[in-house]
């Protein structure tokens, strides 16, 4: 395959080129209710090239082998329409040139996995809900994504990984009366196909949950003290502080960035927000970014002061900082961006009960239903949560929105959990998706939330 | 794609093959340098077949080995995904003008011109940051089956997209202009922009409660996605449509109307079939606030003893046809935007909504927060307001209609006017 690339690049005019090709292999099953709706294997392929030329830098993504140096020639036009209108030419920050092969470690090969079996684990976990009389529905899917990726630039850096995810997942829905209620239901993971099994309870834990909710009280809307569990605070730490430590979003964002220098005071002492891809296992784990660069962890917060940020080769020159490899695409389809990897709150010292207690009256919040940020603001909603009296759980709450102002919301952390979770299934929309997006927490308690009921 | 065919009948199946193929460009300025070019060629071709009443669906981007897409579909048959209805025959349809050939003259330097004029327009109005991005597209379909039906549509399209961003936060205000062309973005499209967003500009206080809100036509999608979702056959099918025997009956308010409308062809996106070969057609959902219509693929048609209305839409070559509202109109009604500014005394403008994929979508709840609010007193934008919420449900929200402007504007929820709403719930930190 390298000889191939090598071909196509070796036509560039540009100072530096690179290319990726990419065999996307997806299986996929869908259960709506009892009845099966999808099911099957399929692979596609394409092709990404960027050039940086006079300072301009373009990407183009084709599809077929006939196309690339039509496709060449395009990227490299675009690349000095680039250079011509703007005033500071792109720079990549220098890194080393690698020649490696990788492929993770992984507990039960799901290529290896028969697609009935599939079908029959799957099947297993979509009949807990449905045999309770209440539960109306089910969307429920089995997900396996294969990336296999050679890059190649024109460096000398060639590079072949694998990138292998698998997930279930989907939502349980129940309804009482007129009253509706769905929750999540989600596990998965990078290291095979093993971490799928064994996990009914999982499907009857959150059932159980479900038929709660058609129980519980809609929120109320007004401002509270809230303690967040690890899922919460590892979507707040995601959509409302790691969006901004990617250097993309704040390179041409005047206002945030003035905000977002290293050395800036953000947060109270106690927390400490690292982004770590190396991290084995993890869901968000990789060896290189899709620019050939090694992935290395980032101290994004320390004792509360913003100590780093993440990077593509392009923003690390621009912003002079050192280079970190999170520059990632969801396919072939797609140029690279800049993506977290693992982003998590540090655990602290406080206990869960400990923080109960010192919460006294307002709610708990539990596990995250789809969040957003929007510069300086966040919204998430919560699938369910509780009223607290006096430290302790009284009557669950349902339909909950939180929203709030970023550096507001960091100072008002009062207290941070020692029970660090990492989430197992990820979807981050940052104009492309990012199925191993991965974040994680410890709980934590913070004053004073917007939430939004009904 | 006619080999396909044949492949699929010798293993004894019905079949379709979609086939799709195109190329965009897409220029982006932030804070009003140019900062990407990007470039797409891709192309893609499905398989389903339906054999012993049983689906198997098959996708690739290259199609270098028929037998083996053939022979992926094949082996999807076996899961036993339900296939029972067949696909249609159609033919003779009307011709829609899909595509302007003058498309195929905007270069990447005419799209990187008009982005830095329209900055340099607004930047001597007001100052701000302004983010643009202008981008082209053409695309063909191919669509055939064992049926007998050949069909095909060339669509190419122009859309450009002006943000203005509030200080602090990516809150702005926005607009859309598209067409199958290059369409030159005029005085009203800027001085909207501008006016509002100079007005908006201060930071003000305000308190919560229940309050006129207008919902902007591109923040209309965050009520319309809750009405798509309880109008879509799958939700029927699946019990969870709180619109279930409710055709006929008046469920929101009276001067709401939207209807499904692919046939129009003077805006980009017209189809006159869709992505399983039904004939699309013009019907309302809602008319004069009493609720009309489900929308049916295939799939759900046959469950449901009933016919496709045409609205089989897939998300990309890789998904199988799902029912979509892919042509909301809603219908205008008689008040200018100023006209619907003027008659709230105090309230807000949704200019942007954050999380609204989150909350009870089947129930029609929803939750966002309003980035930006801007906020109006006495019939006159005053400025825009930090950590707010609106909250509501939809058959609350769309029977409380006090106006709907004259005129419809095309964003990602389809074409729609702005829309002027009493008593909805604000919550203000």
């Amino acid at each position: 395959m390298f000889y191939q690339l090598k071909q196509i690049l070796s036509q560039t005019t540009a100072q530096y080129a690179d290319i990726r090709y990419e065999i996307l292999g997806e299986t996929r099953i869908v259960f709506n209710g009892k009845e099966l709706i999808h099911i099957g294997t399929n692979s596609s392929d394409g092709f990404v090239i960027r050039v940086l030329k006079n300072g301009g830098l373009s990407s183009i993504a084709f599809t077929k082998l006939k196309d690339a140096s039509k496709a060449l020639k395009t990227a490299e036009q675009n690349a000095c329409l680039l250079s011509i209108n703007s005033k500071k030419p792109v720079e990549f920050a220098k890194t080393e040139v690698y020649k490696d092969s990788f492929s993770p470690v992984l507990k039960e090969d799901p290529r290896n996995i028969t697609i009935d079996e599939k079908l029959d684990l799957l099947r297993k976990y979509n009949d807990i809900p449905l045999s309770y009389e209440k539960v109306i529905t089910t969307n429920i899917f089995y997900n396996e994504v294969i990336r296999e990726k050679f890059f190649l630039n024109t460096e000398g850096t060639e590079i072949k990984e694998d990138l292998i995810t698998t997930s279930i997942g989907g939502l349980i829905t129940a309804k009482e009366g007129s009253l509706i209620q769905n929750i999540r239901v989600s596990g998965g993971g990078s290291t095979g196909f093993s971490i799928l099994r064994n996990r009914e309870s999982e499907f009857e834990n959150r059932t159980k949950i479900l038929l709660e909710l058609l129980k519980a009280e809609q929120a109320k809307g007004g401002i509270y003290n809230v303690l967040i569990n690890q899922d919460l605070a590892g979507v707040f730490t995601h959509e409302a502080f790691g969006h901004f430590s990617e250097a993309d979003l704040i390179e041409d964002f005047p206002s945030m960035r003035e905000k977002m220098q290293i050395g800036a005071v953000l947060g109270i002492e106690i927390l400490n927000i690292t982004d770590d891809p190396t991290i084995p296992g993890q869901l968000g784990f990789y060896k290189y970014d899709d620019e050939g660069v090694l992935a290395r962890p980032v101290k994004l917060m320390k004792n509360g002061i913003l100590s780093g940020r993440l990077h593509s080769r392009r923003t690390a020159a621009a912003f002079k900082e050192n280079i970190t490899g999170h520059c990632v695409a969801e396919d072939y389809r797609y140029a690279p961006i800049i993506r977290m990897g693992n982003i998590f709150i540090e655990p602290g010292d406080k206990k869960l009960d400990e923080m109960l207690d010192s919460l006294g009256n307002g709610l708990y919040l539990l596990d995250a239903k789809g969040g957003q940020t929007s510069g300086e603001n966040f919204t998430f909603g919560a699938q369910y949560g509780y009223i607290i009296k006096d430290g302790k759980k009284a009557k669950m709450i349902r339909d909950i929105n939180i929203s709030g102002n970023l550096y507001q919301t960091l100072k008002n952390i009062s207290a941070v959990g020692n029970d660090l979770v990492f989430c197992e299934t990820g979807g981050c929309g940052k104009g492309q998706l990012n199925i191993r997006s991965c974040h994680g927490g410890p709980h934590i308690l913070i004053k004073e939330l917007v939430v939004g009921g009904v | 794609m006619e080999e396909l065919l044949q492949i699929a009948q010798k293993k004894g199946c019905k079949a379709e093959v979609f086939f799709s193929e195109g190329y965009s460009d897409i220029v982006s300025f932030e804070d009003s340098k140019l900062k990407n070019i990007d470039s797409k060629i891709l192309s893609g071709i499905s398989l389903r077949i339906i054999k012993d009443n049983k689906q198997g669906f098959a996708y690739t981007r290259n199609l270098l080995n028929k037998e083996e897409l053939v022979n992926n579909a094949l082996k999807s048959l076996k899961g036993g995904v339900d296939g029972f209805f067949e696909f249609p025959l159609t033919q003779n349809l009307k011709n829609l003008d899909t595509y302007s050939p003058d498309i195929e003259d905007i270069s990447n330097n005419l799209l990187v011109e008009e982005c830095k004029r329209l900055c340099d327009t607004i930047l001597q109005k007001i100052s701000c940051q302004i983010n643009v991005t202008a981008q082209k597209t053409v695309n063909s379909l191919r669509l055939i089956n064992t049926s007998g039906t050949e069909l095909s549509v060339i669509s190419s399209s122009y859309a450009l997209t002006t943000e203005l961003v509030y200080p602090y936060s990516s809150a702005s205000l926005y607009r859309v202009i598209a067409g199958k062309s290059f369409i030159k973005a005029g005085d009203e499209y800027i001085n909207f922009l501008t006016e509002n967003y100079g007005h908006s500009l201060k930071e003000v206080k305000a308190n919560s409660g229940r309050m006129k809100v207008i919902f902007l036509p591109e923040t209309l999608y965050v009520l319309m996605w809750r009405l798509q979702t309880a109008a879509s056959s799958n939700s029927l099918y699946q019990n969870i449509s709180p619109l279930a025997g409710r055709i006929g009956e008046k469920v929101f308010d009276e001067k709401f109307t939207v209807f499904n409308d692919p046939l129009n062809d003077s805006i980009p996106g017209a189809r006159a079939f869709d992505d399983e070969g039904v004939q699309c057609r013009q019907f309302p959902i809602v008319e004069k606030g009493i609720f009309r219509n489900f929308y049916y693929d295939l799939y759900f048609a046959e469950r449901l003893k009933t016919d496709s209305t045409g609205n089989g839409f897939r998300a990309s070559v890789s998904s199988k046809p799902s029912p979509a509202l892919r042509h909301i109109y809603i219908v205008p009604g008689d008040k200018s935007f100023s006209d619907l500014i003027q008659s709230i005394d105090k309230g807000i403008i949704v200019g942007g909504a954050l999380g609204a994929h989150s909350g009870n979508i089947p129930n029609g709840d929803f939750s966002i927060g309003i980035s930006p609010a801007i906020y109006v007193e006495n019939g006159n934008v005053v400025g825009h307001i930090k950590d707010a919420m609106a909250a509501g449900n939809i058959y609350e929200t769309l029977t409380n209609i006090i106006d709907v402007e004259n005129k419809t504007y095309i964003s990602h929820g389809g074409n729609c006017p702005s829309i002027l709403f009493n008593e909805v719930n604000v919550i203000i930190k």
